[in-house]
């Protein structure tokens, strides 16, 4: 029976994956998009394969393999990730799918998880591959069951695009019956001409297929009725002219508040049509077309870029349409940023030339700035901390200032090197970038130190081809990875290094500790970022060595070892050496430090126990324990 | 119709009542669409929240100016709702502190209460206040802030607190007791 569930988006995509029958469930943690499958190796559904991989190309071969098997299947990935797996994407739409193939992708308009603002719609027109974008958090489960049917029924993979104002969301859903469990048997199909590229006759035959599936996908997807038009009866005037808008995705939900408050302003709503896309690609040309020939103005909504917008373009071009487009390539919206009411509002007033008062939204930034900075630094605890500190102290005992030796940032919570207290890590491009920018530096003849950081996931997401380059050519550089066992940024996924006790059943942990030696690394110390003094000599150690160094600074990501009741130690405070000159403080810039009346302060529930701060301070007033020495007798 | 911004820091629970309200509210059939900003949150990071209550179709994101109700839970933090207030909304205020490092240091500044309070009233809202020192000890405050909210704002018209408590039982099946003792204290408390 259908029940109305609470769910969010990622929820609500992974629930219809489910009920759709998808068997091999794959993606790679990236916010907006980790919470899907989160969510399903929480359930643990019987019979279903579900797995974080190395990356997101990874994952996506996996589910094309699971299709061209003939199974269903499911691979998740945000944006970012996108990019990675596009090389076969393109490939894999080629040659088409047997069983349901489809990719999860969530974009990011606004910027809630600080990467580019990219509009995966593009990939869609890139790839020649359907793309559904559900408007809700409920839609979200439908067309994601959908996209199953729609896969399969034309033998394309389908890529289903939200964003984060719906993967984040919570709402009602109603969720439905789950579909049989397919029980199918794995089908080897060997078709040189379909499932190779051995050939421009083979190639271009697959391009032929390829642009027919497309078409055939969006004849299912107008029977499917996707793209809801709705056409008003009633008459326009030369005081209010017919008014078409065309609203993608998420922007349609908006449209029922913005009328009504454009109906304040003397628009009525009667005289508007709409065109909800929620499947923007292949362009629903006849709804366009359609609503086109039935309004005299047009008002085209979508957040980031003009897709639909250059589409009705072609549209008008074609019928001799010369009534006003409103969008963004009239200037009136913008390209940046998640759209609310204010937007449909704009567009209306735009179209019709309404008298919105300008200032009806305008709100004041006056308070915002009077409130305090808050920049996100690591958690108490974090060992990254400690790494930051070594080489900040390791590059000034070089004899360097700090901004003559490049340190180069990759993605994940090592990028929280770039700021305050730290402000070590220079710049951030994507996973496994660090390694080749660094290379980068080097041979434009930068004579200084280059220094490259990474995590440990995105050391095996994308960094260790680069380590590879940098051996093979090499380049005089020092990696440093910061190695806390977590995929810790996007909320704790298990990465191949993760300890073995938390490796999914029979599988086995990858130790970066042998790797990094058998890709022919020379120079190759382990630290403990814990210990400044002695993580800061290794550092200082490489600095002035030849050739390609690697450190790995090694510590568990202390909110993970929090969890499971570990302390590193205990830190307590002489209040009697100390003099309150922050010094603690500002090197650490550690949460769990107070200033107290005549002392500082240590917050027991915050304090990891971890001894940077003692290691910094120069005047004993804080001394910290180790667990191991701790739980030592006390001698005499 | 209600719409409410919460905002505060990490580790305050903020997003807990927002995930209670919005599980009251689906048990209640009223629509609510609940659109939590998570960035890259940790304890002590900027965290806020959108809840829209009472409207079937609805985006996620309300307009600036747009929100009937704020709930704040950090004195600073409250300054960055300002701008998504009504006029003549409600601005339920937690006046608790959480200093960032720079204003420890004294390298940067704290604003004053009276500051916050004036702030709001300048963009036409009404402030309601919550000492945290009126939070018995022991009680998770944030449970503590929903009830002020629901006993003392416009939410209390739209989410009776018995389907607050129900909410909260379903969170908590094992152990409800303390954060029904704090929502009830918050609930009673006279501002």
């Amino acid at each position: 029976m259908p029940s109305r569930t609470l769910l969010t988006g990622n929820e609500a995509l992974a629930l219809g994956a489910l009920h759709a029958g998808a068997r091999v469930i794959t993606g790679y943690p990236g916010t907006p998009s980790t919470g899907a499958i989160e969510s399903l190796l929480a359930a643990a559904p019987p019979g279903v394969h579900v797995e974080w991989s190395t990356n997101e190309k990874v994952a996506l071969e996996i589910a094309a393999g699971a299709a061209w098997a003939g199974q269903r299947a499911l691979c998740t990935m945000k944006m970012s990730g996108l990019n990675v797996a596009s090389d076969s994407l393109y490939s894999v739409a080629y040659s088409g799918v047997i069983g349901g193939l489809v990719v999860y992708v969530a974009d990011d308009p606004g910027v809630s998880a600080g990467m580019c603002e990219q509009d995966s719609r593009g990939f869609a027109l890139l790839a020649d591959l359907p793309l559904l974008d559900p408007s809700s958090v409920a839609e979200a489960y439908q067309f994601v069951r959908l996209a199953f049917d729609l896969s399969e029924a034309v033998g394309t993979p389908v890529m289903v695009r939200l964003v984060t104002a719906i993967a984040h969301a919570s709402a009602p859903v109603e969720v439905g019956e789950p579909a049989p469990f397919l029980e199918r048997e794995p089908q080897l199909l060997r078709d040189i001409a379909r499932f190779t590229k051995a050939g421009a006759a083979i190639c271009m035959q697959q391009h032929r297929d390829l642009i027919a599936r497309l078409e055939k996908a969006g004849e299912w997807i107008r029977q499917a009725g996707l793209n809801s038009l709705q056409i008003t009866a009633a008459a326009g005037g030369i005081r209010h002219p017919k008014l078409g808008i065309i609203a993608g995705g998420v922007v349609s939900a908006y449209l029922e508040e913005g009328l009504e408050m454009a109906a304040r302003f003397s628009l009525d709503p009667r005289s508007v049509s709409t065109l909800r896309v929620r499947a923007p690609h292949p362009f629903p040309s006849e709804e366009v077309r359609a609503l086109l020939r039935h309004v005299d103005a047009v008002v085209v909504l979508e957040e980031l870029e003009p897709h639909l917008e250059r589409g009705v373009y072609v549209e008008a071009h074609r019928l001799g349409f010369t009534g006003r487009i409103v969008g963004k390539l009239d200037g009136t919206l913008e390209r940046v940023g998640e759209y609310d009411v204010r937007h449909v509002v704009r567009g209306i007033a735009a179209a019709l030339d309404l008298p919105v008062p300008p200032d009806l939204f305008a709100a004041t930034t006056e308070a915002e700035r009077l409130a305090a900075p808050r920049p996100i630094t690591v958690c108490p605890g974090c060992p990254h901390r400690g790494t930051f500190l070594a080489i900040n102290r390791a590059i000034r005992r070089a004899g360097y200032k700090r901004d003559q030796v490049m340190v180069t940032g990759d993605i994940g919570c090592t990028i929280l090197g770039m700021n305050p207290p730290f402000d070590t890590v220079w710049n951030e491009v994507a996973m496994g970038a660090s390694i080749g920018l660094a290379q980068g530096y080097v041979h434009a003849g930068v004579r200084t130190p280059v220094i490259a950081t990474i995590g440990d996931s995105t050391f095996f997401h994308a960094g260790i081809p680069a380590l590879i380059n940098a051996v093979q050519h090499a380049v005089p550089l020092t990696v440093i990875i910061m190695d806390n066992g977590w995929t810790a940024m996007t909320g704790m996924q298990v990465n191949p290094g993760t300890a073995e006790d938390f490796q999914p059943p029979g599988g086995r942990r990858v130790d970066i500790a042998q790797l990094v030696p058998a890709l022919g690394v020379e120079h190759f110390f382990v630290v403990d970022p814990f210990d400044l003094d002695g993580t800061t000599a290794v550092i200082q150690q490489a600095l002035a060595l030849p050739g390609v160094k690697v450190i790995l600074s090694r510590q568990e990501c202390a909110i993970q070892a929090q969890r499971r009741g570990r302390r590193a130690g205990v830190v307590r405070v002489v209040p009697e050496n100390c003099n309150l000159c922050k010094l603690c403080i500002t090197l650490t810039g550690c949460p769990a430090i107070d200033l107290g009346a005549e002392a500082v302060v240590i917050d027991p529930a915050l304090c990891y126990g971890c001894g940077l701060c003692a290691q910094v301070c120069n005047r004993g007033a804080l001394i910290h324990t180790s667990v191991a020495q701790a739980a030592r007798p006390v001698a005499g | 119709m209600l719409d409410i911004f919460l905002i505060g820091v990490g580790g305050q629970g903020l997003l807990t009542i927002g995930e209670v309200i919005a599980d009251a509210a689906v048990a209640l059939d009223l629509p609510v669409c609940f659109y939590p900003y998570k960035g890259m949150a940790q304890r002590g990071g900027l965290v806020k929240a959108q809840l829209r209550l009472g409207r079937s179709a609805v985006g996620p994101n309300i307009p600036p100016r747009g929100a009937n109700l704020v709930i704040a839970m950090e004195v600073s933090e409250a300054l960055r709702a300002i701008r998504a207030l009504r006029p003549g909304g409600e601005f339920l205020l937690f006046g608790e502190r959480w200093l960032p490092t720079a204003v420890m240091l004294g390298k940067a500044a704290y604003p004053a209460l009276e500051t916050v309070l004036e702030q709001v009233r300048a963009a036409g809202g009404h402030p309601v206040y919550l000492s945290p020192d009126s939070l018995p000890a022991g009680l998770p405050a944030n449970l503590f802030v929903l009830g002020a909210a629901v006993g003392r704002t416009r939410l209390g018209n739209v989410l009776p607190a018995a389907a607050v408590e129900e909410a909260i039982r379903r969170r908590w099946p094992r152990d409800p007791e303390r954060n029904l003792t704090a929502f009830r204290a918050g609930h009673s408390i006279s501002i």
